[in-house]
């Protein structure tokens, strides 16, 4: 799902790579990873983060005193969303 | 063949090809709310305006060929609305069509159809029904669009070579021909029926592309 290229990602693409990045650790992740896979700065991916969190889409725990965030059911269910749209917006040459 | 029994077929083929475009244009709609790409909102505007006026068609052509058995002559202001009738339609695909082509226009910034007549329907070919589907001015600009359209999809396709988007090049190069294949209409009035079938099978493909997309999983 993440891009290779360097381009202009919309919110809900950055949402999308947020939530794959915390998926692709098994659905529970620190910070830093999440920053890593989703390719955003630290302040950038806090503010992501608290809007996540805002929608329900994640939600914040503590694993021996580190903070880390788990994907919720309707964070699940908006990945497999997105990855229908995007396959149908590609099917078309569209990209978001 | 009998008349009943070809226009039944011709009137099947319309209704699923509308649905079919209305409901890509649906999923568009879903796609577009949940993503915010103009490049979506093209494409729902378009395949709703298109599964439209597919469905008005079929229902005037319909009701014209109803007329046209009730009463042998053809009352000439009935004959003037089909006229104003066909131009209507055929705009309205134009108006489809330019909104796909808007669709991939908007992304490379960034980085009719048919006839009711086949061989041995001599009440419908009394009426002139057919100028619900072919109006030749009309129809060489939507040749013009749709063509850009497939080239831009086929690029797309070799671009990515995923099977949805080879279902979605296959699909407006089906319309495509189909399209061409109206144009010719006047040598052989059996293109009809197969760009009739042509348009179905282009929106079928389109069909397939949706039942793939939706088995998608993360």
């Amino acid at each position: 799902m993440p891009r290779e290229h360097k381009e202009y990602r919309s919110k809900t693409r950055i949402y999308a790579d947020v939530l794959d990045a915390i998926l692709r650790r098994g659905g529970k992740s620190g910070p830093t990873h999440i920053l890593l896979g989703a390719n955003l700065s630290y302040d950038r991916l806090m503010k992501h983060l608290g809007q996540l969190v805002e929608l329900d889409l994640i939600s914040e725990d503590s694993d021996n005193g580190d903070k880390v965030f788990k994907l919720t059911e309707k964070g699940r269910k908006f990945i497999i969303e997105f990855v229908k749209v995007e396959k149908f917006a590609e099917a078309f040459g569209i990209t978001i | 063949m009998s008349p009943q029994a070809a226009a039944l077929i011709v009137f099947l083929m319309e209704m699923v090809s509308a649905f079919i475009s209305v409901l890509v244009g649906y999923y568009a709609s879903k796609a577009y709310r949940s993503s915010s790409a103009k490049g979506l909102l093209f494409l729902y505007l378009g395949f709703m305006i298109l599964g439209l006026g597919i469905f008005l068609r079929t229902i005037t052509a319909t009701y014209f060929i109803l007329v046209n058995r009730v009463t042998e002559i053809v009352p000439s202001s009935l004959a003037g609305l089909s006229n104003v009738a066909g131009i209507v339609f055929t705009l309205t695909q134009i108006a489809a069509y330019s909104l796909f082509v808007l669709t991939y226009v908007s992304q490379s910034k960034r980085i009719g159809e048919q006839g009711l007549r086949l061989s041995g329907i001599s009440a419908v070919a009394a009426f002139p029904v057919a100028r619900l589907f072919y109006i030749p001015a009309l129809e060489i600009i939507a040749i013009t669009m749709l063509g850009f359209v497939m080239l831009s999809a086929l690029v797309n396709w070799l671009h990515r070579r995923t099977l949805n988007s080879a279902l979605v090049s296959l699909g407006f190069g089906l319309m495509f021909f189909s399209h061409i294949l109206f144009l010719f209409m006047l040598f052989s009035e059996g293109l009809l029926f197969f760009g009739q079938l042509s348009q179905l099978t282009g929106f079928v493909c389109l069909l397939l592309m949706l039942a793939k997309v939706n088995r998608a999983n993360a």
